[in-house]
């Protein structure tokens, strides 16, 4: 440990301090919550931050030669001269011993050694810095621990990390070890270490003594879960406590749902689900034991003696009996279970088979009472419970002492009062109820036999008879009248539990509570046993049929609510050697370009996806952008179309950018200054007058709508460059017009085309102009620097100039698309306010007839209008020395502007805000969009920025393509969510246009989900249709939670389309398998999705027994951490399931 | 009943989109800033206990999406809100300005006892950033205004104030409990601004 020489006491003071950090942290947990749990989160912190400073320094050699420098195997050297070490290290070797699994995972973690040593102190370091603070959040605990722990993937190794330190503590000799530790440092540390340390070793040991003498617990509370446990550590309990169970976690659905029919029996699927249900309750098993809220424990008894099934010799077990609210419950335990019951965790395997012999006897199920006892001595005795179906549970054998009397005197008083024992055990000739049977009670049913023979044991029968039990059932009379009046969703479990467990024991004993003879008895027996059968068969037959009722009733829910969510004809499955969409596939279907067969596309992609370098391709398909059996000749004409719309747009909604954002630049600018400087009420006369001046001087129409909606300073701005440039007022707004849509314009140049043409001067005019107009413009609304201003202004005309220019060459057809708001300005004379004109605008004045001319000239309008315009307010001579070349470059431009008229048509589809403004936009409109400018590069800023693809760049386009449907869709607006759907589309396609023609079609269907739009409710309802239906038990819990109608756990699921639930990878493949199955096998494959991930972690859900709020945390939690492939497959499963169910007639 | 105390408290976080809402959760719960956090779709919520006036509470500190379309979500999740804070940029006077139609609409949504006096808490997020537009004492007037709601500076990124924001959340939270049982309202309401309150940091300290 070289390193922490160098880093000397400051580093042990850190280990030190982490230490402490975590015993506080343990205290207080110990104080606040009143026990600690032996898996809390801060006894592992506690032990990695111990673990911690005694790996530090520790000598390698100390430990012998083929020892790694594990602290574990410190702790086995120290053995022989510790007797607090030598325990522990027992207890460690037992633990290993025991279990193979974990001896591996023990050795290959002190193999680990050094790696895990920097991760335990490091994780320490981050957490001693982190918290500076205060409240004993044993959530921040959880969660800095499960830092480190996901880090190490496997998190099973958790409970064996730092074992030997965690028994210690447990043992509570942790602080024996380390003071013997300290004392005999200098033999297995180096001399630098924090152990060897005089001062820091004692203070270690010191600090260990409070956790020390707290009392452990593995006990779940009834407030364990007061803490929310973290979603990895659900995960965490869920895999071990299924980890005996090969079966995976996925499959239950499946067996859930034909469990809920009941049709069929799959035993191995259901005997797996019942092991794991096992597992689950293990711990709640041993905790029901006590006495609890639900329960009085009315007897309890240790080693208690039960011969189980199958097994060969007496078992001593607990027995205890206890009262619910309805019922009684005999329970008998294994020893093996309530000892290990805390093991369960570790060594299920073993425990398992105990699971088998525990008893748990529902007393209402318990007709007759044997009790057996040898006569003459107290030998205990043995009762023997006998069904009501006529088998008897494994025999009890009570120690001696009278235990089985007392064990009957509770039972007899926990039947009270709806129930009792026949005959009563006190009235037993006065003797009350602490008897000694074999000298003072004489056996009522056969006196005779009893007395006569004094050697053969004792023998008594009692009965069980319940008074309550008995008037319901006759007042029900018959089981068909009972099941027919329970609600129809607990048909089933009525006719299987109620039913049955009403009829026969309670019939029997109709008139029996008056003292009876036996004889009378006797014949009351024979026909309560007829009656019995008479039952049973009624019952069996009745729950044929309610079975089947119930089954039909089912059906019909599913077929009148679901029919509609899954297509009826099930598409074949994929061959076993088919693998999605591949290259070879693809080549086939899509031979000579045409794609032809639909079908088999949308079912290659349902269910084995596309691979991943065909998607550019594919995905307009499965979006519906290319039709099936175009030619690759339409499909270039379709995507130029496209560009050219989208460009057009584009150019439209750039141009009211620029006056929002100028229009916000100037206010933030203003906002600033009057904040920074406070003091100027001068200042603001200034704009007061200018604003004045302004009003007065207006008369054009267009300028007045501006000045209305731009803010003082804006209008200041301009009116000021109207002074000093003496220009004309059209002259002026072109300026600002000009000036306005500068920035916009790099923008739209460094995406949408390529500028490869375009001379690096410029690039560099463009950096510095914006640069400088930055500046100026602070230095304008600052200083009002006359100059400055001037030379903004030249600035911008040169950019607004040179965009143009830039434009052309890279797409020399699409001209039409700058000229529309660049275009305009120079031709004041003709339009009163020809910079807004959108294209359409500008079309309709051209005459049809001079359309091949007036192109043209138009383009050479611009030309001599923007030199002039450069030229008359040339002041700058950096703009100026740019300025041959660009006029060059427009010119050059011009020259292609007859092809514009082909490329007339697309125009007239536009229906954008600001043709059907007539071209000029209203306040309105430009404070709407500005707001929704405003959201989206909020939103941009931050979409996915730790992917790859939106690290740095590609942010542009991703505002271009969402800032470009949101004009086009200005009622609807940005909605947040719509970055999420952009930006996968965008990582494929890389493409704007493409990109954004696709969203338009993804959207047709996501718009819905949007709170605009209907359809997430309608999902919801879906969702719990479909839960009811194919998981009933789930459906149990999410009803007894209430809120559950609601699911807006779904929320973001189905509004994203599952895009933040998946990483980027599986959120290609998941989408692409939407868009397949709603052609192939549902449109609503979203629902089986999110059925789906619910019920891949089902069993979690349940044992944990989640509320609405829990599963939102879990599931926000789990978010990128599922695995896709699985539950797409499980999806698809399970659309299958509700195909079946729903051709099953 | 006035024995029985709920150790749950329910905490919702308001504002306008990209105020900060979930960095400040984050850095209240888990200490940690990040400029990665993506835009906050549907409701997510951290729990975090606390010691109040000798009482540890868990705070479960919902976050909810910023963009005000999604309102209608938020019903569900007002329901028993113990305490609302409100969030604003003090970079952005828009956000400051639509305050009002945050505490308006939570009013109405989650609908409380005592609307007067539900105690919401305003704070002026990213004080770090240097382009400060919405001045100290144009928040405060406002704060005042709506009958003395508690005002902080904070910076989620810093870790300015957020502990000490949380901790009066959580004190008023519990308030608004013991007032409701008792059924009468104390005179004076605790008030708690950037400068009054810096002396009560050092009770807070903990060491």
């Amino acid at each position: 440990m070289v390193q922490t020489t160098a880093d000397g006491m400051d580093f042990k003071e850190r280990l030190i301090a982490s230490v402490k950090k975590e015993v506080k942290q343990l205290m207080e947990e110990a104080v606040t919550k009143k026990y600690v749990h032996e898996d809390s989160s801060s006894v592992t912190s506690l032990c990695a931050a111990v673990e911690a400073c005694l790996s530090q320094g520790l000598r390698r050699r100390a430990l012998g030669l083929f020892k790694t420098s594990s602290t574990t195997a410190l702790l086995h050297k120290i053995a022989k001269t510790c007797a607090e070490a030598e325990h522990i290290s027992k207890l460690v070797q037992e633990i290993e011993a025991s279990d193979p699994n974990k001896r591996s995972s023990s050795s290959s973690d002190s193999f680990n050694r050094p790696p895990m040593l920097k991760k335990s102190s490091s994780n320490s370091m981050s957490t001693s810095n982190a918290t500076t603070s205060t409240a004993s959040g044993s959530t921040s605990a959880s969660v800095t621990t499960s830092v480190s722990v996901s880090a190490s993937t496997s998190m099973s190794l958790v409970t064996m990390k730092y074992l030997w330190i965690r028994l210690a503590l447990y043992e509570k000799r942790l602080t024996k070890i380390i003071e013997y530790l300290v004392s005999n440092a200098q033999s297995y540390y180096d001399r630098d270490a924090l152990v060897a340390d005089p001062d820091y070793g004692s203070i270690l040991s010191s600090l260990l003594v409070g956790p020390c003498a707290l009392d452990f617990t593995r006990a779940k509370t009834a407030d364990h879960y007061w803490t929310d446990p973290h979603a990895d550590e659900l995960l965490q309990r869920h895999r071990i406590s299924c980890r005996r169970s090969s079966s995976t976690c996925s499959r239950p659905a499946i067996i859930n749902f034909k469990r809920s029919l009941n049709t069929s029996s799959d035993d191995a699927s259901s005997c797996s689900f019942k092991s794991i249900a096992s597992a689950t309750v293990a711990k709640d098993y041993v905790e029901s034991l006590h006495q609890n809220a639900k329960a009085t424990l009315l007897y309890g008894k240790n080693n208690v003696h039960v011969q189980p099934k199958d097994v060969s010799e007496l078992m001593p077990g607990y027995l205890s009996l206890h009262q619910h609210i309805q019922t009684l419950t005999i329970k008998w335990t294994p020893n093996q279970l309530m000892n290990g019951y805390n093991d369960a965790e570790e060594e299920d395997i073993d425990k398992e088979i105990y699971w088998a012999y525990a008893l748990n006897i529902n007393v209402d199920e318990i007709v007759y009472v044997h009790c057996h006892q040898s006569r003459g001595e107290d030998s205990g005795g043995t009762v023997i419970l006998v069904g009501q179906d006529g088998v008897q549970r494994p025999p009890i054998h009570f120690p001696e002492g009278g235990h089985m009397q007392q064990f009957l005197s509770c039972l007899e008083t926990g039947l009270l009062p709806h129930g009792q024992l026949d005959p009563p055990l006190w009235s037993q000739r006065g003797i009350g109820k602490m008897f000694l049977w074999p000298k003072s009670m004489r056996r009522r049913i056969l006196p005779s036999v009893m007395e006569s023979v004094d050697e053969t044991p004792i023998d008594y029968v009692f009965r069980i008879v319940s008074k309550s039990r008995h008037e319901e059932f006759a007042a029900t009379h018959s089981i068909l009248d009972f099941v027919r009046s329970t609600p129809r969703r607990a048909q089933l479990s009525s006719c299987s539990t109620t039913g049955s467990s009403d009829c026969s024991n309670k019939s029997l004993s109709i008139d029996q509570y008056p003292m009876e003879s036996p004889l009378l008895q006797q014949h009351n027996q024979n026909a309560s046993i007829e009656m019995v059968c008479s039952t049973m068969r009624r019952q069996i037959i009745s729950r044929a049929f309610y079975g089947w009722l119930a089954y039909c009733r089912h059906l019909s829910t599913v077929r009148t609510h679901l029919s509609g969510l899954v297509h009826g004809r099930i598409t074949p499955e994929m061959k076993a050697d088919e693998e999605g969409l591949t290259k070879e596939r693809w080549e086939l279907l899509n031979a000579d370009g045409m794609l032809q067969d639909s079908t088999e596309f949308y079912r290659l992609i349902y269910f084995g996806g596309v691979k991943p370098e065909l998607r550019k391709e594919v995905w307009p398909y499965l979006l519906g952008h290319y039709a099936f059996g175009t030619t690759a000749e339409e499909r270039r004409k379709q995507d130029e179309t496209c560009k050219h719309y989208y460009e057009t747009t584009m150019s439209e909604w750039l141009a009211v950018d620029a006056i929002v954002q100028q229009r916000e630049k100037e206010k933030t600018a203003r906002a600033v200054a009057k904040l920074s400087s406070g003091s100027n009420s001068g200042n603001e006369r200034t704009v007061r007058a200018a604003d004045l001046d302004a009003g007065g001087e207006l008369e054009n129409e267009v300028f007045e709508d501006i000045s209305d909606i731009s803010d003082p300073g804006d209008l200041e701005f301009d009116d000021e460059q109207r002074q000093q440039q003496q220009q004309l007022q059209q002259d002026s707004a072109s300026v600002s017009a000009a000036h306005l849509s500068v920035k916009p314009i790099p923008r739209a140049m460094k995406t949408s085309t390529d500028s490869g043409h375009v001379d690096e001067g410029l690039d560099d005019l463009d950096e510095e102009d914006e640069q400088e107009q930055e500046q100026q413009q602070q230095d304008d609304i600052k200083k009002k620097q006359p100059e400055g201003n001037q030379s903004a202004v030249t600035a911008d005309k040169s950019v607004a100039a040179k965009s143009i220019a830039d434009k052309e060459p890279s797409r020399s057809t699409s001209t039409t698309s700058s000229y529309e708001t660049v275009g305009g300005a120079p031709q004041p004379g003709e339009t009163r306010s020809p910079e807004f004109l959108s294209a359409d605008d500008l079309q309709a004045q051209l005459p049809d007839d001079e359309e091949a001319v007036r192109p043209h000239q138009a383009a050479a309008v611009i030309i001599t209008n923007a030199s002039v315009d450069i030229g008359s307010c040339e002041r700058s001579p950096k703009a100026g020395s740019q300025m041959p070349a660009l006029s060059e470059q427009l010119e050059a431009a011009g020259s292609t502007a007859p092809n514009l008229d082909a490329l007339q048509e697309p125009k007239s589809a536009c229906a954008s805000p600001a043709s059907s403004n007539g071209g000029v936009y209203s306040s309105e409109l430009l404070e709407q969009f500005g707001l929704n400018l405003h959201r989206i590069e909020k939103d941009v800023q931050r979409c996915d920025r730790n992917y790859w693809y939106f690290a740095s760049e590609n942010l542009d386009k991703l505002r271009n393509v969402i800032s470009t449907y949101v004009w086009e869709h200005l009622d609807v607006g940005y909605m947040q969510g719509m970055c999420d759907l952009v930006a996968p589309l965008l990582v494929i396609f890389d493409d704007e246009s493409l990109s954004y023609s696709c969203f338009c079609k993804l959207m047709e269907r996501m718009i819905e989900n949007f709170p605009s739009g209907g359809a997430m409710d309608m999902h919801f309802a879906n969702m719990r249709s479909l839960i009811q239906i194919l998981d009933s038990e789930m459906y149990d819990l999410m009803d007894s939670n209430g809120d559950y109608t609601h699911f807006y756990f779904c929320y973001r699921w189905f509004l994203l389309d599952f895009k933040r639930e998946l990483i980027y990878d599986d959120v290609f493949a998941t989408w692409e398998v939407i868009w397949a199955a709603k052609h192939i096998a549902s449109g609503h494959f979203v629902l089986f999705l999110a059925l789906a991930l619910l019920e891949t972690y089902r069993d979690i859900i349940l044992s944990n027994s989640m509320d609405f709020t829990d599963v939102i945390k879990f599931f926000n939690e789990m978010a990128e951490r599922h695995n896709a492939q699985a539950v797409l497959q499980l999806a698809r499963s399970l659309v299958l399931q509700l195909q079946m169910i729903i051709e099953n007639k | 009943m006035a024995t029985r105390k709920k150790s749950l408290l329910k905490v919702i976080i308001l504002g306008d989109s990209s105020v900060g809402k979930t960095s400040l959760m984050n850095q209240y719960v888990n200490k940690r800033f990040s400029n990665q956090y993506k835009a906050t779709i549907g409701a997510d919520f951290c729990t975090k206990e606390v010691v109040v006036n000798d009482r540890v509470v868990t705070m479960q500190i919902w976050d909810t999406a910023g963009q005000e379309r999604f309102q209608s979500l938020g019903v569900a999740f007002y329901r028993g809100a113990d305490c609302c804070v409100l969030v604003y940029d003090v970079t952005a006077p828009n956000s400051f300005k639509n305050l009002d139609s945050w505490r308006d609409e939570f009013l109405i949504q989650a609908s409380p006892r005592d609307p007067e006096h539900f105690p919401f808490v305003v704070l002026g997020n990213k004080v770090d950033l240097d382009n400060r537009q919405v001045s100290t004492r144009r928040a405060q007037q406002w704060c005042q205004s709506k009958n003395d709601i508690p005002y902080y500076e904070t910076s989620a990124k810093e870790g300015i104030n957020v502990e000490m924001a949380f901790q009066t959340i959580a004190k008023n939270a519990l308030e608004q409990e013991a007032e409701a049982e008792l059924i009468n309202d104390f005179p004076d309401q605790l008030r708690l601004n950037s400068e009054n309150n810096r002396p009560s940091n050092a009770d807070n300290c903990q060491c």
